[in-house]
């Protein structure tokens, strides 16, 4: 069986359609996505008069007077990961000044392009021929939870065990705090909980495949830029430190699964084994547009990964 | 749809609380970064002893004509930065614009193999600069010239070698910050010459150069047989500002030796960017530059002021083996202006200043060629075992293996042997060869990578109206070309030589035979390397 595994696209439509594209281009059976879905940045288009919108969008100030041009720099837009929220002016300012206003208009966007990407996957994924599994990531918001499980045409695989052709994928999307106190985050002994709860319902674990967020701690799948406490890259970012989770590392150690896939850590693309696990973060550079990935060939007869590729697509 | 300029009062976009959303760069360290690689003290004093190789040729018009020409490629390089700010730098950008085969041949040439050249070149600069000067000072000239010889030179170079693994093994968390401490200890040297340059006259220092050259060598007239010397050999010094421009020119390709290197933290650069990452990223990098630019002018000045614009370039001629060397050792100037003070404390003290200049760079040798090494395996071109780590101390013993014990093979060649010890500009060379390929990538990416252009900051940067990265880019082109066709056909630069062409062309078949194979192996194991950056398509 093949495999198509991405993660962290974080509201690149580019990286998600080429994650829907993913299965025919690599002729994979399956797609996994492993978590942070949903973008960082909104937007605003005001909109000055009917049929006439503005927007600064990559350092120039661009004015639209049709739709057709509103649509354009939408997907522009949306290709960049950023989510493009058209409002008047006096919105715009309204958001400036109420306290959880950007929040709540984040939120809305956020689902509203959640839902459009799910309508897309369905005539890409051929119905739910494809299988397509997806779960959440620290960044993401607790509302795709719901939405993402009432899709017809993807599996969300948050905190579930789900049978993949043999083999049992245990997912979770959680993570060990971030200097940022995003959504799915917890202490290392809270994580390593969430973990042997998700891990304890695999029948086999010579067959199990783990899919957490979070890189495993110190195996140069975690190494980001050190910060000070201006959440400023130290030395010119030459300095890199360890980020990961040591209860997903103790994890891996303990249970032995054939694969373990993360991300989380977008520059710390890498593969290493920890003892006869192969564990991969395939990074990501989804402002690029660039969908990186892993390509694995999982044997069932033989119960391992045969081959495997970290891929630029 | 139009188009205007930025400055509005409102809010044009809004960040949420998510992972990695940090600010940016601070140009500060980018600038030291920039400084230490184009290292004034290690690279550029070693390399002002060439001039007499164009006995016409301005030194100092050749360091300004470099300092302009190579700000375009800071111009080229920021804009690959900005537009695809990716960790591994030419690499990625290669792969990903010109193709996986020659993003491969290209850092594993420039970023991997031919760093084991430079560990016997660096390893040479601290028997120059550190070994040869301290022992001199106190006065143990023995010692002083065992490291003139190959057995000193091969042991500089061994433990050269040592330092710059032994930081890849613990990490740069601590060395990041003696980097720090070390560049502001080497300024502290930097004054302390410069007062000492300032405050002395010519005539003190023909007196103090005599002196101490007599107490430490046993020389009579050190100073006058420095100038006859060079007036022996026929070689007539320019005048400060005299010179022809086109032999002031050829100095270019050995100015490139130290200042070709602004960019060089440009492996380390992630994702960060914003509309005003260009500025940032630039200035880093241009100051950088043009902070050694400065202080090569300063020390050019002040050499002339007070050691005599002549006998610097006298002695230099000496060294360079255009004359016969009066000198037993390295004419370092640092050694040579600390005898302005005739107490050998101070002057160990200055000179163990200046060297903070080499250990402060001395460290990151090796720190871009494990990232290669990393990444090649990670593509699955070099064999998985290359990129594993220990478990318990996390180093990386594979990598580290590919690149000491060939660095200590040429390491030995370097000392052992003269004439492949002249094949120094070869180190230049390749390194410039993959920087011209990222110049072709960059004037390129608007045709190539058309949405990831128009999407960078780097498009928007415009000068009458025309994209300022793509012309700098063929600048920077037009500078490669220039110093790739002088260092092949000028004798001059002794990197045309049969032996050091058929080194440098090794290690480019060497590359390519790693990568045929690892698609012809890969492919049997039913693993297709080609899909590497092959692109989904987005409809």
């Amino acid at each position: 069986m093949k495999v198509f595994f991405a993660t962290d696209i974080h509201g690149s439509e580019t990286c998600w359609r080429k994650f829907l594209n993913a299965a025919a281009f690599y002729k994979a059976d399956m797609v996994i996505l492993g978590g942070d879905v949903t973008g960082k940045v909104m937007v605003p288009i005001v909109s000055l008069r009917p049929g006439h919108w503005e927007v600064t969008f990559g350092g120039q100030r661009v004015q639209m007077d049709t739709e057709a041009e509103l649509d354009s720099i939408k997907r522009k837009i949306r290709d960049r990961g950023y989510y493009p929220a058209v409002m008047s002016g006096d919105e715009l300012d309204s958001l400036n000044a109420e306290d959880g206003s950007v929040d709540r208009r984040f939120t809305q966007e956020m689902t509203k392009g959640l839902e459009a990407w799910l309508d897309m996957a369905d005539g890409k994924l051929r119905g739910g021929e494809i299988p397509c599994i997806l779960n959440g990531g620290n960044d993401d918001i607790w509302e795709i939870d719901d939405i993402i499980e009432r899709s017809p045409s993807v599996s969300f695989a948050e905190s579930k065990v789900l049978d993949i052709g043999g083999f049992y994928l245990a997912s979770m999307g959680w993570t060990n705090p971030t200097p940022w106190n995003t959504f799915r985050e917890a202490p290392e002994d809270v994580l390593a909980a969430k973990i042997d709860a998700v891990v304890s319902s695999i029948p086999d674990m010579s067959r199990a495949v783990f899919n957490f967020h979070a890189p495993p701690y110190g195996t140069g799948l975690d190494e980001a830029p050190a910060l000070d406490e201006n959440m400023r890259p130290m030395h010119g970012g030459a300095v890199m430190k360890p980020v990961g989770s040591t209860a997903v590392k103790a994890a891996i150690q303990k249970y032995q699964p054939i694969l373990s896939v993360h991300g989380h850590i977008h520059e710390s693309k890498g593969v290493l084994r920890l003892g006869r696990t192969l564990t991969m973060n395939p990074g990501s550079s989804y402002s690029d547009g660039v969908l990186q990935g892993a390509v694995l060939d999982l044997n069932e007869k033989k119960g391992k990964v045969t081959r495997y590729i970290l891929v630029n697509g | 749809m139009t188009a205007g300029a930025l400055g509005e009062e409102r809010p044009t976009l809004f960040l949420r609380n998510a992972t990695g959303l940090v600010r940016g760069w601070s140009v500060r360290d980018s600038m030291i970064y920039a400084t230490l690689s184009t290292n004034v003290v290690t690279l550029g004093m070693v390399e002002w002893t060439v001039q007499s190789s164009f006995p016409h040729g301005n030194l100092l018009y050749s360091i300004l004509l470099s300092g302009v020409w190579v700000s375009f490629l800071v111009v080229a390089y920021t804009g690959l930065v900005t537009t695809i700010p990716r960790a591994g730098g030419d690499y990625v950008w290669q792969s990903r614009i010109l193709g996986s085969g020659i993003g491969f041949v290209m850092a594993a040439t420039g970023w991997w193999f031919i760093l084991w050249l430079w560990a016997p070149i660096y390893g040479a600069v601290l028997s120059e600069e550190f070994f040869q000067p301290i022992f001199a000072t106190l006065g143990t000239q023995s010692q002083a010239a065992w490291f003139t010889t190959s057995n000193g030179k091969f042991v500089v170079t061994l433990i050269t070698i040592a330092l710059a693994g032994l930081l890849v093994s613990v990490g740069m968390a601590g060395y990041a910050r003696v980097q720090k401490w070390c560049f502001y200890g080497g300024l502290l040297g930097v004054l302390v010459l410069v007062i000492l340059l300032l405050a002395s006259s010519h005539a003190n220092f023909i007196a103090s150069f005599n002196t101490e050259t007599h107490k430490l060598f046993g020389l009579n007239g050190a100073y006058q047989q420095v100038n006859a010397s060079a007036a022996t050999a026929g070689y007539v010094a320019p005048t400060f500002f005299g010179g022809t421009f086109g032999q002031s020119l050829l100095l270019v390709p050995f100015m490139m030796f130290y200042l070709l290197w602004p960019n060089w933290g440009t492996t380390l650069y992630g994702e960060i960017r914003g509309a005003s990452d260009f500025r940032r990223v630039f200035s880093g990098m241009f100051i950088g530059l043009w902070t050694t630019v400065a202080l090569s002018v300063v020390f050019l000045l002040l050499f002339a002021k007070t050691f005599g614009w002549a006998f610097y370039l006298n002695i230099n001629a000496g060294q360079n083996a255009v004359s016969k060397a009066v000198l037993p050792i390295f004419p370092y100037p640092v050694m040579m202006a600390a005898w302005l003070v005739h107490d050998s404390a101070f002057q160990v003290i200055v000179i163990l200043l200046m060297s903070l200049w080499f250990f402060g760079w001395v460290g990151t040798l090796f720190l871009s060629s494990t990232r290669v090494i990393f990444a090649a395996a990670f593509d699955r071109v070099l064999p998985d075992a290359a990129a594993q780590v220990s478990e318990k101390r996390r180093v990386p013993v594979a990598s580290l293996v590919l690149m000491l014990l060939p660095a200590v093979g040429f390491g030995a060649l370097y000392a052992y042997n003269a004439t492949f010890a002249s094949y120094t500009l070869d180190a230049t060379l390749v390194i410039a060869v993959t920087y011209l390929f990222s110049a072709i990538a960059v004037v390129i990416l608007p045709l190539r990578k058309p949405d990831l252009w128009f999407a960078s900051p780097a498009s928007k940067v415009k000068l009458l109206g025309v994209p300022v990265v793509p012309v700098a880019g063929v600048v920077t082109i037009g500078l490669l070309v220039f110093n790739l066709y002088e260092w092949l056909s000028n004798d001059a630069y002794v990197v045309n030589k049969h032996g050091s062409l058929i080194y440098m062309g090794a290690m480019y078949v060497l590359a390519i035979v790693i990568y045929v194979a690892a698609r012809i192996i890969r492919a049997r194991q039913g693993i297709d390397l080609g899909l590497i950056n092959k692109e989904i398509p987005v409809e």
